[in-house]
């Protein structure tokens, strides 16, 4: 059986890769996804205890983050819509106006 | 005793009358004037029959409802308290209200008044709280009512509210006497704290006391020394009879502001702005008399503090001279008989302090018939003058108007205090129980009651003197203006009151003609059997609300005793003489001044004096003095201190968040990657605390 610590490992970089992309890029798009990837990451971790624990409680929980992903994506790609419509463009950085 | 059940009645009534001339009084005849005679009338007869149950050895002191029910506190009850006291100011408030409601029709509705439901609303919540103040048989109820009263003056004296005068007398007076009534209140509280209960005399059952009255209490303590279930004594550190004085003074301040006593007099002569009969409800039988009224009723409290009587006796006597001084130069009869009415209420203060417990009561009395009388006599005029007050525009009226004259002259000799007529037996009794035990007693008391006696017995002298000289300018001579040579008729309702009051000021004093009991030996000093009750069992074992425990409380607790240089009878006529050659001389004097075709102004003779009367000693300038010469300025330095320092501390701190915002708001700069990076920070510095604190590394 593979350790929990590989999936551990795995979660981690996942998530590193999805932090990396909210951070260093500015298309909206990529937000998205790598607002998924850390989810994803997430979703690795409650599957690997679960496993190790021998209960299903962090399956039950991976699929209820899987169903608030597709409901954030639902509301993502609207937000990402409007941002194309009002500026032409979907990159983040452009619309500054919602500040003090 | 049927006549107990339906006492509630004597108040209720004229509070229904109220809601009805309010509500309704637009759409009855009259402006709701009958449903005010009717109430009066019917507490009249209630309280006659009251009376008439009390005479055959009746009492009632029950507590009747309860308002606000305390847990493990006080408890707001209303409850009655019937004894021969109440009962005779029953009559005497009910009386003079009734007369008063049938004289507003000829004041008010015959001149054509506005307002009327107001008014006549305002006279019925006026008399139903005066009601429900004689009948209270505890402290707190009698607070309310007490200040109910007040609201009703202030009600009434600014009646005319679109004039420029009436609104602010009646600021005045409700600020005045709620000066008073601000003592009166911690007094209420210091009472209840002290003795856990308000009531005025103890509720028996089947000859058991159930509940124990605060000045029978307060006499256990000073006399047999049982303190143990009077908790206060300990938190105040004083002895029960020090801290009983302290008080029995502090309930004083809302006597001497309803009252009218000097220092808090001031609002009484502006009140004549109200309407005239309303003067006369305040001044004879409602608002005025309230004051001296609850002096009498916890008299057992006030008879166990000889500092108290002596304060009480002082004031008295000052008030009366004070007052009566004033009176000597005003021009217009309603100030004159404003000023004579505080003067009044001095002298019962004045029998009050010095132990005359009856003489107070019996002054009371006939005061209250007197005072009405001249008040509405003095309405009469004005109604025949078109309301000029002025007293040197009139002259002559006597022809004119001889039902007002002969009744004007009865209460005018009863307030001077001539032979045969009320004010003398009164005044008499009251003067002649200051001087006995101001003879007496001993030590400052003495001193304080001889005083006091002496300033009453000058003030006599001025009332005669005042008295007269209102009446010549009034009455006699050759008319002045005009509107004195044509005056204004007055109809049945104006003169039917006066008739009667006219009648009762001339007989009234024989309820209690005790130079003459003296003399005669015969028992027709009624007023003292009233007051004193049987001489065993009865109701004084019961309430110990009788004038003779408080004679015996006087003598064994107070030291107030009577000394009779001339023997008990030579005394008594010795001390009438007095003051009645002394009346009689101040009339005499305003006879001889004022008598005649053509009177001219003696007041000038006064020189800086007249000046010093007109102002009423600039008792006024030295009370605006104290408020915006004293009191503003202490309160703009608290304004300062309250915004300059607590605000300043709150400000200061509040500034510290304002700065610290706007300097930390930039970091919102509306770029979603800053928001992401700042979270990320976030999350590695708290993950790095976390660290730190735990010990992972």
């Amino acid at each position: 059986m593979i350790p929990v610590e590989s999936y551990l490992l795995l979660s981690a970089a996942v998530f590193c890769i999805g932090l990396f992309g909210i951070l260093t890029r500015k298309n909206a798009l990529i937000f998205l996804m790598s607002v998924e990837l850390m989810l994803n990451a997430a979703n690795i971790n409650f599957v690997a205890f679960s496993l190790q624990h021998g209960n299903l409680t962090g399956q039950v929980f991976t699929l209820f983050t899987m169903a608030l992903a597709a409901a954030e994506v639902a509301v993502g790609i609207g937000i990402v819509l409007v941002l194309y419509r009002n500026f032409s463009d979907v990159d983040v950085t452009i619309p500054t106006t919602m500040r003090w | 005793m049927a006549a107990f059940t339906y006492a509630p009645a004597i108040v209720l009534l004229p509070f229904v009358s109220f809601l009805v001339a309010l509500f309704l009084g637009d759409r009855m005849p009259k402006g709701g004037a009958l449903a005010g005679i009717a109430a009066t009338g019917g507490s009249l007869a209630l309280s006659i029959w009251v009376a008439l149950t009390v005479a055959g050895g009746g009492v009632y002191n029950e507590f009747v409802y309860t308002w606000v029910a305390g847990i493990e506190s006080v408890t707001l009850r209303f409850g009655l308290l019937l004894d021969p006291l109440s009962a005779l100011m029953l009559l005497i408030v009910t009386l003079i209200s009734f007369l008063v409601h049938i004289f507003s029709l000829g004041y008010m509705n015959d001149e054509d008044e506005t307002g009327l439901p107001r008014y006549y609303a305002g006279l019925g919540l006026f008399t139903a709280s005066m009601l429900g103040f004689v009948v209270a048989n505890n402290l707190l109820m009698a607070f309310m009512f007490f200040e109910l009263v007040g609201l009703c003056s202030y009600l009434l004296i600014g009646f005319w509210f679109r004039e420029d005068g009436p609104p602010s007398a009646a600021k005045k007076a409700f600020l005045v006497t709620r000066f008073g009534d601000y003592f009166f209140l911690i007094g209420v509280v210091g009472v209840v704290a002290t003795f856990g209960t308000g009531l005025f005399a103890p509720i028996t059952e089947g000859g058991e006391v159930v509940a124990q009255s605060f000045p029978v209490l307060a006499e256990h303590a000073v006399v047999d020394g049982e303190t143990a279930g009077i908790a206060m004594l300990d938190t105040v550190g004083l002895g029960p009879q020090a801290w009983f004085t302290v008080l029995g003074l502090l309930v004083l301040g809302g006597v001497i502001g309803k009252s009218a006593q000097f220092p808090l007099h001031t609002w009484l002569p502006d009140a004549m702005e109200g309407p005239t009969p309303v003067s006369a409800l305040i001044h004879a039988a409602t608002m005025v008399a309230a004051g001296v009224y609850l002096v009498a009723r916890m008299y057992g409290f006030y008879a166990i503090s000889p500092t108290a009587l002596a304060v009480i006796a002082l004031v008295g006597g000052f008030t009366a001279l004070f007052a009566a001084t004033m009176g000597l130069v005003k021009q217009e009869i309603k100030q004159v008989l404003a000023y004579s009415t505080i003067s009044q209420y001095g002298y019962m203060m004045l029998a009050l302090g010095s132990g005359g417990y009856i003489a107070a009561v019996f002054h009371l009395t006939t005061h209250a018939v007197f005072k009405a009388l001249l008040f509405l006599g003095a309405g009469s005029v004005i109604i025949a003058m078109h309301h000029n007050e002025n007293m040197w525009d009139m002259g002559g009226l006597k022809d004119k108007m001889p039902v007002t004259y002969y009744a004007f002259l009865s209460g005018s000799l009863a307030l001077a205090g001539i032979l045969p007529f009320a004010g003398f037996w009164s005044k008499d009794e009251v003067l002649y129980e200051a001087l006995i035990h101001g003879l007496g007693s001993e030590g400052g008391l003495a001193t304080s009651y001889i005083v006091a006696y002496a300033m009453g017995l000058l003030a006599v002298f001025f009332t005669g003197f005042y008295t007269f000289r209102m009446v010549f300018l009034t009455f006699h001579g050759e008319p002045r203006t005009d509107t004195a040579r044509d005056p204004h008729g007055v109809r049945w309702n104006v003169k039917g009151p006066l008739a009667v009051l006219g009648v009762l000021a001339a007989t009234v004093g024989f309820i209690n003609m005790k130079p003459v009991a003296e003399l005669t030996g015969a028992h027709i000093d009624f007023l003292h059997a009233w007051l004193e009750g049987p001489e065993e069992g009865g109701w004084p074992a019961a309430l110990v609300t009788d004038s003779h425990h408080y004679g015996e409380l006087l003598h064994d607790v107070a030291g107030v005793s009577a000394g009779e240089p001339l023997g008990s009878i030579g005394t008594l006529l010795a001390s009438a003489a007095v003051s009645l050659a002394l009346a009689v001389a101040g009339a005499g004097l305003a006879t001889t001044l004022y008598r005649g075709p053509d009177p001219v102004e003696h007041t000038d003779k006064l020189g800086s004096l007249k000046t010093l009367f007109m102002h009423n000693y600039y008792q006024d300038e030295y009370q605006v003095w104290l408020a915006t010469g004293l009191t503003y300025p202490l309160a703009r330095v608290m304004d300062k201190f309250d915004q300059g320092v607590v605000d300043g501390v709150v400000n200061g701190v509040s500034s510290v968040s304002l700065f610290s915002g706007q300097r930390i708001r930039r970091i919102q700069s509306g770029v979603v990657s800053n928001y992401a990076t700042l979270l990320t920070l976030g999350l590695v510095l708290l993950l790095a605390a976390f660290g730190i604190i735990g010990g992972w590394f």
